[in-house]
């Protein structure tokens, strides 16, 4: 790799969306140009306005376009950068998408490849973790099948256990042990199970973690081989693996368990020799804590940290690409105050999460202190299916956890998005369950509590009530009116509908 | 030509203002098509004029049991069955996906398929027809 000329003047973004946005206004700042490689559909973006030049890279399908190795190298070239950041999702944990921008010459803006291979893959990290000495879920995956044996294990991990079948998936050959009386049954009707869809009884046997939180340790290694971790984001509030609310500092950990999350995660980081922003997902129950797996990228919740620590994750680590970085010493990363995020989804609430695309109309957001809004959409954008529904970020920040939550409610209740219905009403939901105010709420949080978001009619009843009822009735009077003043011919701009009303 | 600071402030938006209850509420209004939408007291809904539409709010019930209708936008992943196939109320007709999210679309009766409008990996606009059944009496 050539050492001596990392200069970074022109960077290329192989992302969309808010992300895209965000790695405009860092490059801004360090007076960097950017090319932002996009698909066909995505000119009319936030992001497509922003970029100082744009190549398009392929029709809309990201497999097309954002996924294309090919694509996204030539794009960078084309464009004349001297970098590429790939964002998060699409390509950015891929291995050989960041080898392919290095043989191409370019600077790959992330983890070097081989610590993408050996911290983000499933089977090699589980060696690197277990030479980090960092904890796992305990289980059993022996040879020795027969059921005394598997019973005494069940035993010894500690009710409730979770058995499966080895060769299994998508919840067949699954159960759920909560004592010792009913093991030998459960683990023989999982073996049959198992024999049956797989063709294979053998089962293994893990810890069941029923009440288990979402803690996530930030890390960042800059390429002299220092790293720190900045703390830690809770983000229990997830549905189907998906994220919805994250949060900076959990409000669960003890400044030991931090201290031994955050060092676990930095162990992990070294054996990878790993370079740049990268976050350690760790399960925590019971004050113990369990790796689950490592995110070898910028992750979607990064502002949250950066609020509560006062730094600024993607400029690190284009700094740190350009060889021009040293990371924070970790002692002078203190938190202070709290942080929230809330992802804003195009999807109705009311109608279980279903996607919800379209134009949009208009959107606000309700600037003030201590507020962000990460935003990849505005009005006149069209919302496409083609990928992820996610149109915008609220991050909010204040001095306590209590008064951040307070800050969202305020926010969301004053963001307003037409033309798409969005998570708004559920994500105030959320922030409201006394489970969520008071720091209990676990990764089974949405699943028990909002089984089908909020379909049902008590939410919709709280939507349509005597007050919006009249103010639909007063909105269709004002409009009336400026329709009557106007056939009058005093103004024929003032159509209520197309006057440009700007908001303060 | 792209200015850094080019956003755009939401032109189709009008800000209403009315009381209600003894209070000012300032809310604000947009329209889009035969939609209406309103914003007021951390609310935000439309009303669709026509009627044929099914509203935002709720699934409908007066579709067709006989049709399977796409819910949104999206691409066809899988047909789960063929033509002259029985299915059950219930059971998974089609499978499509949307903004890298699979949704399963189920028949609303019992019934045999006659007929199947779509092709895996086509990708289809809201309420287009994708399944047709006779419905067992």
């Amino acid at each position: 790799m050539n050492m001596k000329d990392r200069r970074i003047q022109k960077l290329a973004i192989a992302n969309r969306g808010e992300v895209a946005v965000r790695i405009i206004h860092a490059c801004r700042e360090l007076g960097i140009r950017t090319v932002l490689l996009h698909s066909e559909v995505d000119q009319a973006t936030r992001a497509w306005r922003l970029a100082d030049e744009r190549v398009c890279i392929g029709p809309a399908p990201s497999a097309e376009s954002y996924l294309n190795i090919e694509a996204c190298v030539r794009g960078a070239l084309a464009g004349g950068a001297d970098a590429v950041h790939p964002g998060f999702g699409f390509l950015s944990e891929n291995a050989a998408f960041a080898r392919a921008v290095i043989d191409a010459g370019l600077i790959w803006v992330g983890p070097p490849a081989d610590a993408i291979e050996a911290a983000g893959d499933k089977i090699s990290a589980k060696k690197l973790v277990a030479d980090a000495q960092a904890p796992t879920v305990p289980g059993y995956m022996g040879e020795d099948q027969r059921i005394e044996t598997l019973v005494e294990q069940a035993a010894r991990i500690g009710f409730p256990v979770i058995v499966k079948a080895a060769a299994g998936g998508g919840g067949r050959g699954m159960k759920v042990i909560r004592s010792r009386s009913e093991a030998p049954d459960l683990i023989a009707s999982a073996q049959r199970e198992g024999q049956a869809a797989f063709g294979s009884p053998v089962v293994f046997l893990e810890k069941y973690l029923d009440r288990a939180k979402h803690i996530e340790v930030q890390v960042f290694g800059d390429f002299t081989g220092e790293v720190s971790y900045l703390m830690e984001r809770e983000c229990s509030v997830q549905r189907r693996h998906q994220k919805i609310i994250e949060e900076a500092l959990s409000p669960s950990l003890t400044p030991e368990l931090r201290r031994a999350m955050g060092e676990a995660a930095v162990r992990l980081a070294e054996k990878a020799k790993y370079e740049s922003a990268g976050t350690v997902e760790f399960l925590l129950q019971d004050d113990k804590f369990y790796f689950l797996e490592m995110n070898t990228r910028l992750q979607v919740e990064h502002p949250v940290t950066e609020m509560v620590l006062g730094v600024d994750l993607v400029k690190a680590q284009i700094l740190n690409a350009a060889r021009a970085f040293q990371v924070w010493p970790q002692e002078s990363l203190q938190a202070r105050g709290h942080s929230i995020e809330c992802r804003i989804y195009a999807e109705d609430a009311y109608a279980g999460g279903l996607p919800s695309t379209g134009l949009l109309v208009g959107t606000h957001w309700p600037e003030g202190p201590g507020r962000r809004f990460e935003v990849g959409v505005e009005a006149g954008d069209e919302v496409t299916p083609f990928y992820d529904p996610m149109i915008a970020k609220v991050i909010v920040w204040d001095e306590s956890r209590l008064r951040a939550i307070r800050k969202m409610q305020s926010v969301l209740a004053d963001s307003v998005v037409m033309g798409v219905e969005t998570n708004i009403p559920f994500l105030r939901e959320m922030l409201a369950h006394p489970e969520f105010t008071e720091g209990r709420m676990t990764t089974q949080f949405v699943g028990q509590h909002f089984p089908e978001g909020l379909a049902g009619a008590d939410y919709l009843a709280r939507r349509h009530n005597d007050l919006t009822r009249a103010f639909a009735n007063a909105a269709k009077a004002q409009a009336s009116r400026v329709a009557g003043e106007a056939m009058g011919g005093s103004d024929p701009t003032r159509s209520v509908w197309s006057t440009p009303w700007r908001l303060m | 030509m792209s200015s850094p600071t080019q956003l755009s402030q939401s032109p189709a938006m009008t800000a209403v203002e009315f009381e209600f209850e003894g209070r000012r509420y300032k809310g604000f209004v947009a329209r889009k098509g035969s939609d209406t939408w309103y914003h007021v007291d951390g609310r935000t809904w439309k009303e669709t004029t026509n009627t044929r539409r099914r509203s935002s709010a709720g699934t409908s019930t007066l579709e067709d049991p006989g049709l399977v209708k796409a819910p949104m936008p999206g691409k066809i992943v899988k047909l789960m069955k063929a033509v002259g196939a029985e299915v059950k109320a219930g059971e998974v007709v089609v499978v499509m996906e949307a903004m890298k999210m699979e949704y399963t679309l189920k028949s609303a009766s019992d019934g045999r398929i006659t007929e199947i409008r779509c092709s895996v990996g086509e990708q289809v606009s809201l309420g287009t027809e994708l399944v047709r059944l006779e419905i067992n009496s």
